[in-house]
C-alpha cells in the first residue's frame, strides 16, 4: 500500500517506540499457546475451525478402528487416515497460530500501554466555598468530575481537562513526540503523561478502567473486541457456506451408500475439509485485528473497529484548509498601502498590530516590517495598550494605543459601541502630531469593511488581486481608516497535492473549509486540486455540511480540534480529532490521531479501503480454491466402482497422492497468507473499479489457477518422496 | 458443433426478442406503475368491477409479509379449486371423453405443479384430461401462476426502490397482469399459432384416414390457447404428453421459432422493467447481460457434441437435431419446461446445458422468479467479490449487511437441499426402482432432473407418466412448493427490509451497472453452481459423457 513515503517511514518510528524492539516472527509463547488454542472450547468462536477438528477426530477414530466405519473404510487403508488425521490437525494449528501472532502482535501494543495506565497517586483537590483541601488518593478512586492537583513531575493519573494554570506536559510515552507540549485551560491530558514544569489543576474526565489509554487496549486485544458489522456478515457468508458445503458432502455420503458408490469417508471428509472456508476462516480474526494494529502504528486511535471499516467507505471528506492542506502559518511578504498612504505606514501600523499577537502569522509580521526598517515610533507606548484578541465571530485583532500625554477619542472613530465606551474614558487631552490614540485593526478584509466610514477606491482591486493568486489579504484599519493591506502567503503542506489526488482518484470528494474569502480559498484549492470548497466557513458550519451530504447518502469523513467542532465530528461518519484538540472534539471523534496531523484523514480511509480489502481478497480467494480442489479430489472419490470419473483428472494426480496433496496445500495456503493478513492487500490509489478488477485478477482469477499448480507440485513432490 | 446459419438463426431469434422486450417494457411498466394508459377506458371498468366484487381496496400498499401471503393464499385457494375439478372430472360436464377423476396424489402433484408455474405432468393430457380439466384447471393455473410469478419479481423490485413505501398490492398487480398483460398477449399469440395450424376447437376425436389408408382418431381440443400460455408464461405444461413435440402443438419450424421467442420474451423483458421500476435503466444490464452470457456459455456447451440427427430416436424430424437441442437450452433457461423432443435423445452436453439452466434459474429463468434469482446472485457477488474494492458492499445504494446475507444465503440452500436430500431418497426407499430406474448415470440422470425440474419449477421431465406413483407424486409436489415459495418469500423479506432503509448515493462505489461486473457475475454465479452441484453432474451426465455416450444417451 502507498500511502506516501512519508507518512510510511513515520509508521515504521512509530511502531517501533510502541510495539519496542521487534521480537523473533514465532516466538516459544506464541507456539504454546497456539497449541492451547487448539481445545474444541477455545475454538468454539470459529466454527469453520472447529469443523476442522472435528473431522480430525472423526478420521483420527478411523484409524484407530477402522473396521467399525466399514462399509465407508477399509481396514488396510490406516496408514493413509493417520496421514490424513495428521494434516488435518496441522490445518487446525495453522489456524490458531495465526491467531496467536496477531494477538501477540497486538498484546505487545497493549502491554506498553498498559504500563500508562498503572496506578499512581495522585492529589484530589477538595473545594469548599473558597477553601481548597488537597488529599493524597489512590488514581484508582478517583472518579469522573473530581479536581486534581498536577505539580511538577506528577503523572497524569487518567485522563482529565486543565482548569487552571500552564504547564509542559511530556506526551512522549504515549504520541513518540518526544518535546513536552504546553497545555493551558481547557487543554485535554492524557492519563499516563507527565508534567514537566509548572502547575496544573485538571478535571478528571474519565473513570478508571474508562480513560483513552484503556480504551485503547480494548481495541487491541482481540478477545474483548466486538465483531464489526462486515465481520459478522463475512462471519455469516462463511457458515452459510459451510451448511452448503455440508450438504453436499451429506448428500454424497449419502449416494454412496445407498447407490454403493464405495466412497472412503476420509476421502470424503478430504474433500469436505478442501470445500470449507477454511484459509479465510482461520485468518478473518487476525485481519482485523492487525488492520488496528497498523493504524495504530500511523499513530491514530480508532475508538472502534466500525470507524475503520466506515472510513474506507468515505465519499466526501471535509479538509480544514489551515493544517490539513497548508501548514497553519501564513506569512506576511508584503505591505501594500492604499490610495494616500505609505508603505512606510502600512508597516509601522502592521507592526503596532501584531506586537502582541504571537501567533506564527504575527511574528511573521514583525520579521517583514523590521526587515524592511519599519519600526514605529510608538513602540515604547505599546506597554500602555489595550489589545483586542482575535475573535473567531468578527474575525479581526487589534491593539488601542494611547500616549502618556493625554487619551483622545480618535477623529473619526465610528468603531462600535464597546469601542465608544473605551474611548470616553479618555477623553481629555490633546490632539498633537496627528497621534493621540491609536486605534489599529487587523483582520479579514470583509469584516475590516464593516469598520470602515468609506471604502477606499482601491481597496477592493487590490484585495481581490490578491486573493486571486491564493494568497492572503489581511487589511489594516486605523482610527476607522483603511491604510493598507497586508499580503499573507500561506505555505502548501509537502506532498498535499499528490495525497489530494490519490483521495479524487479513489472517488472520494475533497472538499476543502476555510475561513478564507472566496478567492483566496479557490485559488489555494486550484492550487492543491480541490474542486469544492467553501470559504468564509465558521467551524459551526462544518456541522451543516457533514448534516447535508449525509442527507444526500453519502459518508462523510471529517477532522476536527476545536470544541465547535464537536457536535460536526459526533455526527460525522468518520471524526479524526487531534490529539492537541479539546476535550470535547476527542470525545465526540470516533478516531484520535496522537500526532495531531490533520492530513492523515486521507491515510485512515486508506487503511479502511485496504482492511476491506483484505478480508474480502482472502474471502475470494478461499472460494475460488475450491474449483481445482473439486478436480484433485472427486476421481479419487469413487474411484473403486467408477474409474471413468478418471477423465476428470486433468492435472493427472496420482490416486493414491491426490487427496494428501489438496489437504496440504489447504493447509500450507493458512501459513503462506498470514504475511498477507497481517500486511494488508497492497493498493495503489485508483478509481474504485480499477482496484476492483485487479483485485478480483488477482485474488478471484489467481485462486482458481493457483491450487491447481499448488496442488500438482505438492503431489509431485509427494510422489518423489 | 453449430454452422453458420444455424448461429446466424440464433443470432437472429435473441436478438429479435430482446428488441420486441425493450419494446413492450414501457408498456409493462406501465401496467405496475399504473400510470395511465390508453388501455384505462377499455379495462379500467372492467377492473374496478373486479375489485368491487373481490371487495380489494386497490389503494391499499402492502407490505413484504401481506404481499407474499396475498399470493400464497391466492395460489391455494386456486390449487383447491383445480384439484376439486381433476378428482371429479369425471362426474363433471366437458368430458365427452369419459376419463375418470384423478387420484389424489397425482391430483395434488398436478394443482401444486401447474399453481407454481412448473408444469411437471406425471400424466399424458390427451388420455387423462377432460375439457374442463383443461381449461378450468389447467389452464386456468397457467395464467394465474404466470400472473403470480410476474407480481412476485415486481413487487421485489419495488421494495428495491429509492424511497418506496411498500410493495404495492398484489391484488391489483394480479389482476392488472392478467388483464393488461397476459390474456391480450396470449390471444394475439394463439390467433397466430392457429394460422400456422394449432387447432383450437372443442370438437372431441377427429377421425381421420392415413397416408398408408388405415383409420383412426385423434384428439384434437383448445390446443392454440393453451400453447399461448404455456410458452408466453414459461408454464410449459403442454396439452398432448409429447408436448411441443406433438405436431398440433408445435406443426412447423415456424412455429417452433416464434414459440422460442415466446418463450423468452417476458422473462427478458422483465429484466427491462427492474430499470425503468427502479428509475436506473442502466442497472437492468448486470442482469440481462449476465442472463445472456450465461445462457450462450450454455448454448455453447449444448452445441458442442455432434447435434443429434433426425433419425435419432425422438427427434422430431420436421424440428429436426439443432432446433430440438436449442429448444432444450431455452426452455430450461427460462424454466418453462414444455420439450420439443424427447430428453432422453439428447447428448449428455445438451442435458448437462439443461441441467445448469436450471440450476442457475436466472439465465433469464422464470417470469419474476428469475430476477429475484439474479438479484440473489447480484448481493452475493457485490458482498463476496465487492468487498476487493475496498468498500462495504452495496447494491443500488443498499449497504449489504449481516442480516441481508442471512436471507440471501438461506434462499441459495433451499435449492441444493431440496434437489439433493430427495434424489437420495428416491433410492434409498427403493422408489426409484419400482420405475425401473437403476443407479447407472443415465439412471442418475433421470432422478436428478426429476428433483431438479422440480426444485426449479420447470416441469420438463425424463420420467412423464411413469413417475405416476405415490412417491415421486408427493416428493415433487413438496420439491415444487418449497422451491417456489421459500427462494420468493426469502428475496421478498429482503426487500422487504430495504423499504425506508437509509441508502447511499456513493459516486465511487462499485458500478453494477458496469460491463466488468455483468463479467465477473457470470464467473461468480458458474463457480457457485459449479461448487454446489460439479460432483452430483459427475456422476450423471458428466459420467454419461466420459462413458462415451452420445445421442439418445438414456
Amino acid at each position: 500500500m502507498d500511502l506516501g513515503s512519508e507518512s510510511a517511514k513515520d509508521g515504521k518510528v512509530a511502531e517501533a517506540v510502541i510495539v519496542g524492539r521487534r521480537r523473533p516472527f514465532i516466538s516459544s509463547k506464541v507456539l504454546i499457546d497456539s497449541v492451547v488454542r487448539l481445545s474444541p472450547v477455545r475454538l468454539l468462536s470459529n466454527p469453520v475451525m472447529l469443523i476442522v477438528e472435528l473431522t480430525f477426530f472423526i478420521v483420527a477414530a478411523m484409524a484407530a478402528y477402522p473396521q467399525a466405519f466399514v462399509p465407508v473404510a477399509s481396514v488396510g487403508e490406516r496408514l493413509y487416515y493417520v496421514e490424513i488425521a495428521i494434516i488435518l490437525l496441522i490445518t487446525v494449528w495453522f489456524s490458531t497460530l495465526s491467531d496467536s501472532l496477531a494477538e501477540q502482535q497486538a498484546k505487545n501494543t497493549a502491554s506498553s500501554l498498559r504500563k500508562l495506565e498503572s496506578e499512581v497517586p495522585s492529589k484530589k483537590v477538595i473545594r469548599e466555598g473558597w477553601t481548597k483541601t488537597v488529599t493524597q488518593t489512590s488514581s484508582k478512586d478517583l472518579r469522573k468530575g473530581d479536581l486534581i492537583l498536577l505539580e511538577k513531575g506528577d503523572m497524569v493519573p487518567l485522563d482529565s481537562e486543565v482548569l487552571e494554570g500552564i504547564a509542559m506536559v511530556d506526551e512522549s510515552l504515549l504520541t513518540g513526540e518526544s518535546a513536552p507540549v504546553k497545555k493551558a485551560p481547557g487543554d485535554a491530558l492524557i492519563g499516563g503523561s507527565r508534567v514537566v514544569s509548572d502547575t496544573l489543576t485538571s478535571r478528571v474526565t474519565a473513570n478508571p478502567g474508562e480513560t483513552f489509554v484503556d480504551q485503547m487496549i480494548k481495541m487491541v486485544e482481540s478477545s474483548k473486541r466486538p465483531k464489526t458489522p462486515n465481520e459478522q456478515a463475512v462471519t455469516i457468508v462463511l457458515i452459510g457456506l459451510t451448511a452448503i458445503f455440508t450438504i453436499i458432502v451429506a448428500s454424497l455420503l449419502g449416494l454412496s451408500i445407498t447407490l454403493n458408490l464405495g466412497a472412503d469417508l476420509s476421502v470424503l471428509i478430504a474433500l469436505y475439509v478442501c470445500l470449507l472456508p477454511t484459509t479465510i476462516g482461520a485468518l478473518l480474526p487476525a485481519i482485523g485485528l492487525s488492520g488496528i494494529s497498523r493504524l495504530y502504528a500511523r499513530r491514530i486511535v480508532a475508538k472502534s473497529g466500525k470507524a475503520i471499516e466506515t472510513a474506507g467507505d468515505a465519499d466526501v471528506i471535509l479538509l480544514d484548509k489551515t493544517g490539513t492542506i497548508t501548514v497553519g502559518n501564513r506569512r506576511a511578504i508584503e505591505f501594500v498601502p492604499l490610495q494616500g498612504h505609505t508603505v512606510r505606514e502600512v508597516g509601522e501600523a502592521a507592526f503596532l498590530s501584531s506586537w502582541h499577537d504571537d501567533t506564527p502569522e504575527g511574528r511573521s509580521i514583525i520579521n517583514l516590517a523590521y526587515d524592511q526598517g519599519f519600526v514605529p515610533r510608538e513602540l515604547n507606548s505599546l506597554a500602555l495598550s489595550e489589545v483586542e484578541e482575535f475573535s473567531a465571530s468578527t474575525r479581526t485583532s487589534g491593539v488601542r494605543i494611547t500616549r502618556g500625554v493625554g487619551f483622545v477619542p480618535s477623529k473619526g472613530n465610528k468603531s462600535g459601541e464597546g469601542r465608544m465606551r473605551f474611548s470616553r474614558k479618555f477623553a481629555s487631552g490633546s490632539e498633537e502630531n496627528g497621534f493621540g490614540e491609536l486605534d489599529i485593526t487587523k483582520g479579514a478584509p470583509d469584516s475590516a469593511r464593516e469598520l470602515l466610514a468609506e471604502v477606499p477606491s482601491d481597496y477592493e482591486v487590490i484585495v481581490n488581486g490578491i486573493a486571486s493568486v491564493g494568497e492572503t489579504p489581511m487589511a489594516l484599519v486605523r482610527n476607522g481608516e483603511a491604510i493598507g493591506i497586508i499580503r499573507l502567503k500561506d505555505v502548501m503542506k509537502e506532498g498535499i497535492k499528490e495525497k489530494i489526488q490519490a483521495v479524487k482518484t479513489l472517488g472520494i470528494r475533497p472538499v476543502m473549509i476555510t475561513g478564507d474569502q472566496p478567492l483566496t480559498a479557490k485559488s489555494i484549492a486550484a492550487e492543491v486540486g480541490i474542486d469544492e470548497f467553501v470559504p468564509r466557513a465558521r467551524p459551526e458550519d462544518k456541522f451543516e455540511i457533514v448534516k447535508k451530504e449525509q442527507a444526500l447518502g453519502r459518508i462523510v469523513a471529517m477532522i476536527g480540534d476545536g470544541t465547535n467542532d464537536a457536535p460536526a465530528l459526533a455526527v460525522a461518519d468518520v471524526g479524526l480529532a487531534m490529539n492537541s484538540g479539546t476535550e470535547a472534539a476527542k470525545e465526540a471523534a470516533n478516531m484520535v490521531d496522537l500526532e495531531s496531523n490533520p492530513a492523515k484523514i486521507i491515510d485512515v480511509v486508506m487503511l479502511g479501503k485496504q482492511l476491506l480489502m483484505t478480508r474480502g481478497a482472502v474471502t475470494a480467494f478461499s472460494i475460488a480454491n475450491d474449483v481445482a480442489k473439486y478436480f484433485a479430489i472427486m476421481p479419487v472419490l469413487f474411484a473403486t466402482t467408477i474409474p471413468q470419473l478418471q477423465a476428470m483428472n486433468i492435472l493427472g494426480l496420482g490416486l493414491s497422492t491426490a487427496v494428501l496433496s489438496a489437504l496440504i496445500f489447504n493447509a500450507i495456503i493458512i501459513p503462506l497468507l498470514i504475511p498477507l493478513a497481517m500486511r494488508g492487500v497492497a493498493f495503489k490509489p485508483a478509481d474504485t473499479m480499477t482496484i476492483f478488477l485487479r483485485n478480483v485478477l488477482i485474488y478471484g482469477i489467481g485462486g482458481v489457477i493457483v491450487p491447481f499448480i499448488g496442488i500438482k507440485l505438492i503431489d509431485v513432490l509427494i510422489s518423489v518422496l | 458443433m453449430i454452422d453458420i446459419p444455424q448461429l446466424v438463426s440464433i443470432f437472429l431469434i435473441l436478438g429479435g426478442t430482446m428488441a420486441v422486450a425493450w419494446l413492450i417494457s414501457p408498456f409493462l411498466t406501465k401496467i405496475f406503475t399504473r400510470a395511465p394508459s390508453r388501455l384505462d377506458r377499455l379495462l379500467n371498468p372492467v377492473e374496478n368491477t373486479i375489485y368491487r366484487l373481490t371487495g380489494v381496496d386497490s389503494s391499499h400498499g402492502m407490505g413484504w409479509k401481506e404481499y407474499f401471503l396475498a399470493g400464497l393464499l391466492v395460489n391455494v385457494v386456486q390449487m383447491a379449486i383445480a384439484f376439486v375439478i381433476l378428482t371429479f372430472q369425471g362426474v363433471l360436464p366437458l368430458n365427452p371423453m369419459g376419463f375418470s377423476g384423478l387420484n389424489w396424489d397425482l391430483g395434488v402433484n398436478t394443482v401444486i405443479s401447474f399453481a407454481t408455474n412448473t408444469n411437471l405432468q406425471h400424466y399424458n393430457g390427451e388420455t387423462t384430461l377432460s375439457y374442463l380439466s383443461q381449461m378450468g384447471a389447467i389452464q386456468f393455473l397457467q395464467f394465474t401462476s404466470a400472473a403470480t410469478g410476474i407480481c412476485m419479481g415486481v413487487a421485489m423490485v419495488r421494495g428495491l426502490v429509492v424511497g418506496s413505501k411498500d410493495m404495492g398490492n398484489f391484488y391489483v398487480d394480479f389482476v392488472r397482469s392478467l388483464t393488461r398483460l397476459l390474456i391480450p398477449f396470449c390471444f394475439i399469440a394463439a390467433l397466430i399459432l392457429v394460422w400456422m395450424g394449432v387447432p383450437q376447437t372443442i370438437g372431441g376425436y377427429v377421425p381421420i384416414k392415413t397416408v398408408e389408408g388405415a383409420t383412426g382418431s385423434v384428439l384434437v381440443g383448445p390446443v392454440a390457447s393453451l400453447v399461448s400460455i404455456m410458452q408466453l408464461g414459461t408454464n410449459g405444461g403442454g396439452y398432448y404428453g409429447a408436448n411441443s413435440a406433438h405436431p398440433f402443438m408445435n406443426p412447423s419450424p415456424q412455429s417452433d421459432v416464434l414459440e422460442i421467442c415466446l418463450m423468452l420474451l417476458l422473462p427478458t423483458a422483465l429484466v427491462f422493467v427492474f430499470g425503468e421500476l427502479l428509475g436506473k435503466k442502466r442497472e437492468s444490464r448486470p442482469i440481462l447481460l449476465g442472463a445472456y452470457l450465461l445462457f450462450i456459455i450454455d448454448l455453447a456447451i449444448a452445441f458442442v457434441p455432434t447435434l443429434p440427427v433426425a433419425e435419432a430416436a425422438g427427434i422430431e424430424t420436421r424440428i429436426g437435431g439443432f432446433y430440438s437441442a436449442f429448444w432444450t437450452v431455452v426452455t430450461t433457461a427460462v424454466t418453462t419446461g414444455s420439450v420439443n423432443t424427447s430428453l432422453a435423445a439428447m447428448h449428455p452436453l445438451t442435458i448437462l446445458s439443461g441441467f445448469m439452466g436450471m440450476l442457475i434459474q436466472a439465465t433469464p429463468g422464470g417470469k419474476g422468479v428469475g430476477l429475484a434469482y439474479m438479484v440473489m446472485y447480484i448481493i452475493i457477488t457485490v458482498f463476496i467479490v465487492g468487498l476487493m474494492s475496498g468498500r462495504t458492499p452495496e447494491y443500488l445504494g443498499i449497504k449489504v449487511n449481516g442480516r441481508d446475507m442471512k436471507i440471501v444465503l438461506v434462499a441459495f440452500l433451499v435449492h441444493p437441499m431440496v434437489i439433493l436430500f430427495p434424489t437420495i431418497l428416491a433410492y434409498a426407499t427403493g422408489a426409484a426402482a419400482a420405475i425401473g430406474i437403476t443407479s447407472s448415470s443415465t439412471g442418475f440422470t433421470q432422478i436428478l432432473w426429476e428433483f431438479t425440474t422440480a426444485a426449479a419449477n420447470n416441469g420438463s421431465d425424463f420420467l412423464g407418466s411413469s413417475a405416476n406413483t405415490v412417491f415421486f407424486n408427493i416428493s415433487t409436489a413438496f420439491v415444487i412448493f418449497i422451491g417456489r415459495y421459500a427462494p420468493i418469500g426469502l428475496m421478498h423479506a429482503l426487500a422487504g427490509s430495504v423499504i425506508g432503509r437509509k441508502r447511499s448515493n456513493a459516486a465511487g462505489g462499485l458500478k453494477t451497472d458496469s460491463f466488468v461486473f455483468s463479467i465477473i457475475l457470470v464467473g461468480s454465479i458458474l463457480i457457485l453452481v459449479v461448487l454446489t452441484f460439479l460432483p452430483f453432474l459427475a456422476l450423471g451426465p458428466i459420467l454419461s459423457f466420459f462413458q462415451g455416450r452420445v445421442n439418445g444417451f438414456g
